[in-house]
């Protein structure tokens, strides 16, 4: 594949092809939440990553189908190399365009040991699901992009955008043109319901964390962490297509050295690189100046410049994550006060555990905002698994959207009507705090909300002394136990300040798909 | 090193102290500035004006059609003229409150009905006729469509609107007894026409919700209405918000697990709609389809007494139509 082409051409083309795979993403992203038919599936690109698909498979010790896609990009890393990084990757694109260091310090050494780093993270994301933990799988590029575009950029944005045209809507000759942008804007680019996620500050100072890391090293992330691109160059060390230098023509300007924003290129090598490390970018075919660089079918497999993982990396890897494990299943034992981890209807906590990706496909796409990534609200071994947070968003009565998208089956595929015999929790009230309870006065949301057809909340009329020291017959509310579904409708919109005074705990076999009516 | 006597120590802190002093005292003077007092509630509230002519004061048909029976009603109190000019905005006002039941379940106000006032509206010349709610769950697009409304209202020429928080400001409400500001939907306010179109329900607090009820859906915090005085802060949001035509929805009825529903057993049909300018006049007629009347209701009680419209009903001019 030598370029007949000019090669500046390269860099246009990787730069159309990356603006294509980063477009290709957000439209998935906000397309499967409006509800339109994408002519992909949603979650093509936790299909089409091989870690997100391996992680799953070794945790449930099962084939999922879907997340065979990822075969595709191990089939393409195969022929082509490490070009996801540098071509698909919506993570690297980014990592890519704010790398605002002109020069890069290439200079400073070579292959430095830290390019080892990733494969060990590699091998702790791929042991830790292996011993039934996927937490570490919040490594994964693709969820650290969509888990950051969803909760924690988009909200964001939508603040922004909300605090903006509410303060510019008081002057009415700006009305007409903020009707329209609100209409074309609402329920399209940005969601209908307003979005606010407790860890969104958390998401996104990780997310700038690992886009400053450039400062130090030009995609230091790719480079030492990514547990995603250690796969991938494992692969790429056999791979077909790999960058050669012709030394007839290698004049030894050094110039492709200081450009390879990976620093794969060794000048005491002369100038070949480790196809491990190599993306494909072609910066250095673009800006050698004699064209000595060419990329082109190799039959035989590559050494390695870097060693590979001794056994006794690969082992002492898996020995510590044998030990972190066992430490955070630690962690439920110390919880005990932790009594109010709501799940995705019909999701059980084991489920949760071993199925969920992290991802943040149900997030995105929860139309009331039920749905927060959990931080440590479900231990550290769940940590960002989806959990309901009813006081900022319920679980709508008509929708089962959650299951409908989840990849992995870790919220269950229910139908609506499965959905809503589904048990989520139960709904307490807090008798000290509720208004008819503790103040004699009538308030009846709870029960108005209630959408059940026989309502899970009933009103009794019973005579008090209220807060002004006066008999008065006041409507108080009960719960029905065994119709209550906890979809927190009542919880989320209790009138009562702070904390509700009706609040949904979870049911009592935790773990267990609960079914209305046979608690 | 400098050292300082006890004398300059004292003499330094009793200058900062001073100061410190001083400049509390300065910004507290500074904050002072308070805002005026509000002024008292004032209560010459505009009544509804007589209508024209021999128009009705009130309109009441019965019969099979929806759209007919909303058709004979306005044109019984003067026809839509009277109330829509060429080139008004005109906004229609139902109950969608939430997204999870249709219409039969009697929760949300009849699309035929919506639909048939939209038509009269662009029969009028109206500029633009949007009829928005903002339901208490599920998101604004699945109740729209859920209750029928947003199908029915784009056959008839009107859109709907997705009630947007850009629009909820802080208002005034000069005539405000328990409430003197809300959070309402500035559209509301400013369109040239509102049609209030509530559906006649139960409701657990307030007894039933009718036309004056249903205005707590341009307000985007209505649960906080509910701590205490509910009944009167609606009212309070009523001398705010004051629309120009009431249309109750008797096509159905909810009689009892109001508002929220979702048992036919509760829904009676009735087949009447219900017309006014005065929303107190039609929501105490609307009282007696359950066998009760306007006093009974704390909300057209207050609306009443505070000079909204006629409780009364044997003193205005009811026309009854048999469909």
């Amino acid at each position: 594949m030598v370029p007949k082409k000019t090669p500046r051409r390269w860099r246009w083309i990787r730069l159309s092809v990356q603006i294509l795979a980063l477009l290709l993403f957000l439209y998935l992203l906000i397309g499967s939440r409006v509800g339109a038919t994408t002519f992909l599936p949603g979650d093509l690109f936790f299909r089409l990553d091989p870690l997100t698909g391996l992680s799953a498979m070794l945790a449930e010790k099962r084939f999922i189908a879907p997340m065979l896609l990822g075969l595709l990009a191990i089939g393409l890393t195969l022929v082509l190399g490490r070009v996801w990084c540098s071509w698909i990757c919506p993570l690297g694109t980014l990592l890519d365009w704010t790398n605002l260091r002109r020069r890069y310090r290439n200079a400073l050494g070579h292959l430095s040991q830290w390019r080892q780093v990733k494969y060990l993270v590699l091998l702790a994301v791929l042991f830790a699901a292996l011993l039934g933990t996927l937490s570490l799988v919040i490594l994964d590029p693709i969820t650290i992009i969509f888990r950051t575009v969803t909760s924690g950029v988009l909200p964001g944005l939508n603040s922004l955008t909300t605090w903006t045209e509410t303060r510019l809507y008081r002057f009415d000759s700006l009305q007409g043109f903020l009707d329209g942008f609100d209409r074309f804007i609402r329920g399209h680019l940005l969601p209908a319901a307003e979005p606010y996620f407790i860890p969104s500050l958390v998401l996104l100072v990780f997310f700038i964390g690992i886009l400053a890391l450039n400062a130090i090293r030009p995609r230091f992330w790719c480079r030492y962490v990514c547990p995603l691109g250690g796969l991938l160059g494992l692969v790429s060390r056999v791979s077909l297509l790999r960058r050669s230098v012709d030394q007839e023509k290698c004049n030894s300007c050094r110039r492709c050295a200081r450009e390879c924003p990976v620093n794969a290129i060794d000048s005491e090598k002369d100038y070949t690189s480790d196809p491990a490390e190599c993306t494909l970018c072609l910066k250095c075919v673009e800006n050698c100046p004699t064209r000595a660089i060419a990329v082109r079918p190799q039959p035989q497999p590559a050494e390695p410049e870097l060693e590979g993982l001794t056994r006794r990396q690969v082992l002492g890897s898996f020995g510590i994550m044998l030990a972190g494990v066992a430490l955070l299943r630690l962690a439920p034992l110390l919880r005990g006060t932790e009594q109010r981890r709501l799940r995705p209807p019909g999701s059980s906590e084991n489920d949760m555990m071993k199925k969920c990706l992290r991802c943040g496909v149900c997030i995105n796409i929860c139309p009331t905002r039920a749905i927060h990534p959990s931080g440590t609200g479900a231990d550290y071994d769940g940590v960002w698994t989806p959990m309901l947070v009813p006081r900022l968003g319920y679980c709508d009565y008509i929708c089962n959207r959650c299951g409908q998208v989840c990849p992995t089956g870790a919220i269950p595929k229910l139908s609506l009507s499965d959905k809503q015999q589904t048990v989520i929790g139960r709904a307490e009230i807090d008798e000290d705090r509720c208004i008819p309870w503790a103040q004699g006065i009538n308030c009846i949301v709870c029960q108005e909300m209630c959408p059940l057809a026989e309502k899970a909340i009933e009103l009794d009329d019973v005579t008090v002394t209220n807060s002004e020291g006066l008999e008065t017959v006041v409507r108080r509310p009960r719960v029905i136990i065994d119709r209550c579904i906890g979809c927190g409708l009542c919880e989320h919109q209790c009138p009562v300040k702070g904390e509700a005074a009706i609040r949904v705990y979870p049911g009592d076999g935790e773990g267990q798909h609960q079914r209305r009516g046979r608690s | 090193m400098d050292t300082i006597d006890r004398r300059q120590f004292i003499e330094r802190m009793l200058a900062l102290g001073g100061t410190a002093l001083a400049t509390a005292a300065l910004l507290s003077l500074l904050s002072c500035s308070k805002e005026p007092p509000p002024e008292p509630p004032t209560d010459n509230i505009t009544p509804p004006s007589l209508p024209p002519g021999g128009a009705a004061y009130l309109a009441v048909a019965r019969g099979e059609s929806p759209t007919t029976l909303v058709q004979r009603s306005v044109s019984a109190l003067g026809g839509i003229e009277r109330f829509v000019k060429p080139g008004n905005d005109v906004i229609i006002k139902p109950n969608i409150c939430g997204s999870g039941r249709t219409p039969e379940y009697a929760t949300t106000t009849n699309p035929e009905v919506v639909a048939a006032l939209v038509a009269l509206c662009v029969g009028a010349g109206a500029k633009r006729v949007r009829v928005m709610d903002l339901p208490f769950s599920g998101t604004s697009n699945d109740a729209y469509d859920n209750s029928g409304i947003a199908e029915a209202v784009r056959n008839a020429g009107g859109e709907m609107e997705v009630m947007t928080k850009m629009k909820f400001q802080d208002t005034p409400i000069p005539h405000g007894q328990i409430i003197t500001s809300c959070h309402v939907y500035q559209d509301i306010l400013d369109t040239d026409v509102l049609i209030d179109v509530p559906i006649a329900k139960h409701h657990g607090n307030t007894l039933l919700t009718l036309g004056m009820k249903n205005l707590l859906g341009v307000v985007d915090n209505a649960p906080s209405y509910h701590t205490s005085h509910l009944s009167e802060r609606v009212v309070d949001l009523n001398t705010l918000v004051r629309p120009h035509l009431i249309v109750v929805d008797a096509i159905r009825i909810l009689l009892n697990n109001g508002p929220t529903g979702g048992n036919l057993n509760d829904v009676k049909r009735m087949n009447t709609i219900i017309a006014s300018h005065d929303i107190v006049a039609a929501d105490s007629y609307g009282a007696t389809l359950f066998g009760k009347t306007g006093d009974d209701l704390p909300i057209v009680r207050g609306g009443a007494k505070r000079g909204l419209g006629i409780m009364d009903l044997a003193s205005i001019k009811i026309e009854e139509i048999a469909v």
